[in-house]
This record gives structure tokens, sequence and C-alpha cells, in this order.
């Protein structure tokens, strides 16, 4: 068995130390293999990105009331009287002996892209004086909160980064009426970082939507608690018509629904280069087994086995493509890993993200990458373990 | 024999290595055809110039007042315009898919959109009659297995039906529009602006948008400014753009399609062109004597030359070829499938000019250098070398 693994080590040695003879064609394999990785992990990094902001987005121990069966709050409609009723539910946190709920309205406004120059669609999210408390990691750092029943907006930083027109300090004139940007806030690696805050009441009037609530939001004292309050709305008939989840629920959903076709791309995308890197790869190998016939059939004679020659392909096959793939991660990291990119969500409106590769998807890569090298070193390993060395030396 | 025998038997000379290369190719030429058709199935919806469109200047979201559409329709310079509302349809299960169900007033729109409404006139008159009278793109109708003269009910997951306290409404299909490639009715739902307006519980008497014509192009620019000054500073202020420019921003939104698109077509030929070149190089190394013998016998430079860039331009165009079809053929089963949600994706003609072009350019590219050795090789050198 020794002697198996001595020459295997020998024949693979013998392999990798002759691959730059075969330079042109190795890199060729090479580079399509990094091409293809690169390309894969374009589309999962994005994917990935508009994953993590969105699902990070919902707090556990917040529950969201929405219109059964509205795939987004835009087109989710919550009545006052509902708004009235859900506030006083089981567990509901307080506040200086107010419950800690908003009853939100999200409505479009366009914001130009500065990249582009185009228009895009902006969320522009009325909420209600607990609304700040409700989302305890959104930080204002410049300026102040708006001033409730004004004509006062706060916008999120990953806004300002990706669009104009809505810088602080200044002005904006929506439907007749004036709003000023008097704060900018952060909320790191939320879905909340691409809107525009203000007052609830103040935006259903200048909007024309009197009374016009989408969504409820509800501080409760745990997470725990969400499980009894839904059961507590669902035994109240004048909730009929309304979903409650968590926030948490309610944005890992839609997560999934961004995410669906940026997943298929890449898959998609991914496989047919892999294919077409697998065709690059046989055809090196098929070559440097064609290169070496004279080599391998001497080593026989001389009492290799044929495993030995497998093996060796095998191993060269394997390193061509596992460089491809460290190289495509290198080039992933340099060209666009952590880049800051905007997209229309679910809701219909822009969503600013970071292009995120996580461990998880550079070992996918990098399992592809071997994937491919296992094929493409199978067959060709097979050939130079079948060679039949009498045949190849006469012709030699 | 001739040469083209010639260069055929050296090209299927190591069958495996040719299908090889042609698996390669064709894949990077299914990339690029189902990527140019994807975005031109997105921004190559057929526009007329004279076709504008007026929104609510905050967004198309926002609805504007129907008292608008009068005073738009009697602006100097427009010829016909109508209006269109945005239903939020869905049919039976709302994953399954949107309808892009518009609420219009039926004749004027037949007007602004004549081009592509070429339907048997007893179908249009029904639609015109017909109160809850609907009008489907044949996909559409097919996708779901409608037929004509069925009632089918349809869902807003928007609006309320105020006659029976549901989101459903009922309407009977009374005809199909054919949708050739670029059609603007591609993904079309279409029903009664009255019933609709009629029935809903709230956002009575708002339309969504106002599509209309000019009586020519060079009034655009003074017709939209007309329209947006006209209500400037009013509660709905409005924002006028011809169809290709709103065309455009819709499908910006998105993201930066075309370089995304750009990037990783670059990235499939790229990895191609590498393999393709070094293994035609490879080939033509391999045949220093042959190349010498046929020099021996009296074949020209010139025409070693042309044979070995006719074999990579044969190989190209082969995988190609394959590559256009494989296309074609995925396209025509996700139509059949899918269907409804959006334009749907069609065979773009432009794809095969842009096919062709880059099949030369590679067959070239990678022909080009082996071919030249070859038509430098002297008969003493090809002999010497092994």
């Amino acid at each position: 068995m020794a002697s198996l693994l001595d020459q295997i080590g020998a024949v693979t040695s013998l392999n990798l130390r002759s691959i730059p003879q075969r330079g042109a064609m190795s890199v060729a394999s090479v580079v399509a293999v990094a091409l293809t990785i690169a390309v894969l992990l374009f589309f999962l990094a994005l994917a990935n990105g508009l994953r993590s902001t969105v699902e990070g987005s919902g707090s556990e121990d917040v529950a969201i009331a929405i219109r059964e069966g509205s795939n987004a709050e835009l087109n989710s409609v919550v009545t006052r009287d509902q708004l009235a009723i859900l506030a006083t539910g089981p567990n509901v946190a307080q506040r200086d002996g107010v419950p800690v709920v908003s009853g939100e309205l999200l409505v479009i406004v366009d914001g130009v892209k500065r990249s582009s120059g185009t228009n895009a669609n902006m969320p522009f999210r009325g909420i209600g004086p607990e609304g700040l408390a409700l989302r305890r990691s959104v930080n204002i750092t410049q300026g102040r909160m708006f001033s409730p029943g004004t004509n006062e907006i706060v916008v999120g930083a990953g806004l300002l980064r990706e669009f104009s027109g809505f810088e602080f300090g200044q002005t904006i004139r929506i439907r007749g009426g004036e709003w000023q940007v008097v704060g900018v806030f952060e909320a790191p690696g939320m879905v909340f970082e691409s809107e525009l805050w203000a007052d609830i009441a103040v935006t259903q009037s200048l909007f024309n939507r009197p009374n016009v609530y989408q969504t409820m939001r509800i501080q409760l004292t745990s997470p725990a608690a969400v499980q009894a309050y839904r059961t507590w709305a669902e035994g109240d008939t004048r909730l009929n018509g309304l979903e409650i989840l968590s926030e948490r629920d309610y944005y890992a959903r839609q997560a999934s629904q961004s995410t669906q076709g940026f997943m298929a791309i890449a898959w998609i995308l991914g496989i047919m280069m892999a294919i077409g890197a697998l065709a690059g790869a046989l055809n090196t190998m098929y070559s440097s087994v064609a290169a070496r016939a004279s080599e391998i059939a001497t080593l026989r004679i001389i009492g290799f086995s044929g495993w030995a020659a497998f093996f060796g392909t095998m191993v060269e096959a394997l390193a061509l493509s596992a460089l491809g793939g460290v190289l495509g991660v290198i080039i992933a990291f340099v060209a666009f890993n952590g880049r800051t990119t905007s997209t229309l969500g679910s809701g219909f409106t822009q969503l600013v993200f970071k292009f995120d590769l996580s461990p998880s998807i550079i070992a996918t890569a990098i399992v592809v990458a071997i994937i491919i090298g296992l094929f493409g070193g199978l067959l060709p390993g097979i050939r130079a373990a079948r060679q039949r060395p009498q045949l190849e030396l006469a012709s030699g | 024999m001739n040469d083209f025998a010639l260069v055929s038997k050296n090209l299927w000379r190591k069958p495996v290595r040719t299908i090889l290369l042609i698996i390669s190719i064709t894949i990077a030429f299914l990339i690029l055809s189902l990527m140019l058709s994807f975005n031109s199935s997105l921004s190559n919806v057929n526009t007329l110039p004279t076709r504008m469109v007026t929104l609510s200047k905050i967004n198309f979201t926002e609805s504007l007042p129907i008292a608008h559409y009068d005073r738009i329709a009697r602006t100097e310079g427009v010829r016909a315009a109508t209006h269109m509302n945005w239903f939020g349809g869905y049919y039976q299960d709302p994953a399954r898919g949107f309808l892009p169900v518009f609420a219009v007033d039926p004749e004027t729109y037949f007007q602004v959109y004549a081009e592509d409404l070429g339907i048997p006139a007893a179908e249009r008159d029904a639609f015109f009659r017909e109160r809850t009278a609907m009008l489907v793109a044949a996909p559409v109708a097919e996708r779901w297995g409608w037929r004509v003269g069925q009632r089918i009910p349809i869902n807003s997951n928007i609006f309320t039906n105020g006659t029976t306290g549901s989101s459903t409404w009922e309407f009977t299909l009374v005809g199909t529009i054919p949708t050739p490639p670029g059609s603007s009715q591609s993904g079309s739902v279409l029903i009664h602006y009255d019933y609709f307006n009629e029935t809903i519980t709230f956002g009575r008497d708002r339309i969504g948008w106002v599509p209309f014509l000019t009586t020519s192009a060079e009034m655009n620019d003074s017709v939209a400014n007309a329209i947006d000054q006209r209500f400037a500073n009013s509660q709905d202020e409005t924002s006028t753009q011809d169809e290709a420019t709103f065309n455009e921003s819709f499908a910006a939104q998105l993201g930066n399609i075309g370089l995304v698109i750009t990037l990783v077509v670059s990235a499939a030929f790229i990895a191609i062109l590498l393999i393709v070149g070094t293994t035609m190089a490879l080939a033509v190394r391999e045949r220093t004597r042959e190349v010498g013998v046929m020099k021996t016998l009296g074949f020209s430079s010139g025409r070693v030359l042309r044979m070995v860039l006719a074999e990579s331009l044969l190989l190209s165009f082969l995988g190609a070829a394959v590559g256009l079809g494989l296309a074609a053929l995925i396209l025509t089963v996700l139509a059949s499938s899918g269907g409804g949600g959006g334009p749907a994706i069609s065979f773009a003609p432009i794809v095969i000019a842009w096919a062709a072009l880059i099949a030369l350019a590679l067959g070239l590219v990678t022909g080009l250098p082996p071919a030249l050795q070859a038509y430098r090789m002297r008969i003493v050198d090809a002999f010497a070398r092994r």
C-alpha cells in the first residue's frame, strides 16, 4: 500500500512540476474557473447582502399588524379603530404610561440615483410619536429627530449615500407642501436606513390620505409575548382580516421574496459558466495526458500502477481548478465585496445594501471550483490509467 | 479534395477536443443571447416618438384627480389622451404572481395604443359595449387557461369591491390581444375604468396616469411644459415625459442592468477566448509537420493561413449557432410556462446580429496567431521540429 502511495506521490509531483510546460492552456483553464467563480460570487454576494439587510431589520419583540394577504406595507390597510384596539392588547410595553405603538403609512416619493441621475422610488414613512422608541438600533447621527406635528423629516444615511434630493438642511417641496430635512439617522444593515421618516399625522394630511394607516407596530415586553398577543388579536372579531406576526418574521418573509430572483440568476449563470469552464478543464487535462503519453508509458513499464497515473492527472486538475477558485474569490473581494448598491425591494421602493461575501458563500464557491476539477480530472485520468504502454512507446 | 473538406477534416481529427470547445463556445453564446434578450425585453418595448405620459410629480404610484385628464386632453398639441389605473390584480393565489390589470377608458385607450390593438372589430366592440368586459393579452389568457366568453374572478391586493365587500371582481373575457415581440400590450389585462371607479370603496375619481399622443414629436417639449406648468403649485403636480424616457427610468430602478450584463458576458467570453485560443494554438502546433508537407506540395502560405482561419471561424460559428438555437429553445419553453408578470422575454432579432459579429471576432482572434505561425513557417523548420 505504501508503495502505491509513493507511486502516486511521485507521479503527482511529476505532473505538477510539468504544468509550466503546458503554460498557456493551464492558465486558460485557471482563468476560466476564476471568472466562473467570480460571476457566481457576484450574484450570491448580492443576494446575501440584500437578505441580511432585510432579515436584520426586524426585532423579535415587536409585533406588526398588516392586512391579511398583503405582501407589502404599500397595499395594506389598518383602520384607526383597529389601531386603538391593538394598543390595548396584552403585554404591550409602556413608556411613561403610554403604550409603545406606532401606526404607520408608507408612501413613495421620487429621489435621484446619484450614480445614474435617474429617478427612483424612495420610501417615505409616516411614523407615530413612539416610532423611534420602537426601533432601538436607530441613532440620529446628525441634527435631531423631527418634532411631532411639523413638516420636518429625518433621512436614512443609506438613502443619502445613494440618492440625492434629501440632503441635511434642505427644504423639499412635495404636493405643494414644504418639508425640512432636520436630521440624519443611521441603522446599519437595516432597511430603515433607506427610508425617509416624518410625523404620521402630517404625512396623512399632506399626502391627502386622511386617517389612512397601513401597518401598526407594537412593542411587546418580550419576544415570547408575540404568541399570546396574536392569540388575543385572533379572538377579537373587530381585528378580523389583520395578520399579526413578529417584525422579524415579517422581514424574513420579505427577504425570501426579494432574494429568490437573484439566487436563481446566480445558479443558472453559475452552472452554465461552470459547464463552459469544465469543457476547458477537460481539454487541458486531455492535452496534458496526451503530452505525457510516453512518460506515463515508461512509468507503467517500470512497474507503476494505473492508479498512480490516474491520481497524478486528478491532482493536477484539482490543483488548477482550486487555484482558479481562489483567484475567483480574490477577484470578488477586490471588485465588489462591501460595495454599496441599491435595487427595488419587495415594497416597490429602493433598498440600499452592501455586497456581502459570507464564509459560507466562499465555501460554496470553492466547492464548485473543486467539482469542476473533479469532473475535469476524472475522464482524462481514466484515459491516463488505461494507456497501453507498448503502443504508446511504439508510436512515440 | 477541396479546401473546405480539408478544413473540416482538421477540425474533427480530435472529436472530443472539438466537441468540448464547441460546448464552451455554445455556453458563452447562450449566456450572451439570454442576457441580451432579457435586456431588450426590458427596454425595447415599441415606443412611439409622439406618445407621452403624465404622472404625479411625487411618484407614479400617487394618483391624480380625474379633472386633470380633461385638462391634459384639451392642451394644445395633444391629439388623443387616455387614462389608466393600476388595479393590483392577481388570479386566485397572490403567490402565483401579479396580473398587470389596468382600468382604462376603452375608446380613448384604443386611440392612443392603436398600433398594438389590431384585434377583430367584433371583439373590440364587445369590449366597448360591456361594462364588465375584459381584454387580455394572448399569452396571459394562455397561461391561465382562460377562454373567450368565460367569466373570470380577479382579485385586487389594493381595492375592495363595494358591491360585494370582498376584494374580488368578475369580468367577462371578450377577446385576446395578439402580442408580437415588442408589443406595448404584452402583459396587459384591460378592464373598464367606469366599472372600476363605481365599485371601489376608496380612491374614487382618481386616475393613475395619462398616456397621450402629441400631434408631432417636435411638440413634445412644449406640450410637456404646458401641462406641468398648468398644475404647478397645485395639490397634484405632474411630471410629463415621453414614453421611451419613462420606460428607461423604470428599468433603471432595478439597478444598472446594462453594466451587469456587460460584465457577465465579458467574463464568459474572456474565459472562452482563452480556452479556444490556447487550444487552437496547440492544434496547429501539433500539425507542424503537416503544414510542412502541404507547403512542400505547393500550398501557398496564404492558402495555409486561410485554412487555419477557416477552421477557427467554423468552430466559432458552430458554437454560436448551437448557443443561439439553445437560447431560442429555452426562451420558447419559458414563454409558454411563464407569461403574466411583466413583459415576456422573447428572442430578440438583434441578438443574431450581435452573435454573428462576436462569432466573427472570436474566430479571428483565436485563429489569427496560429494561422500567422503556419503562414510564416518555413518548410525546413517544419520538418526539423518534433
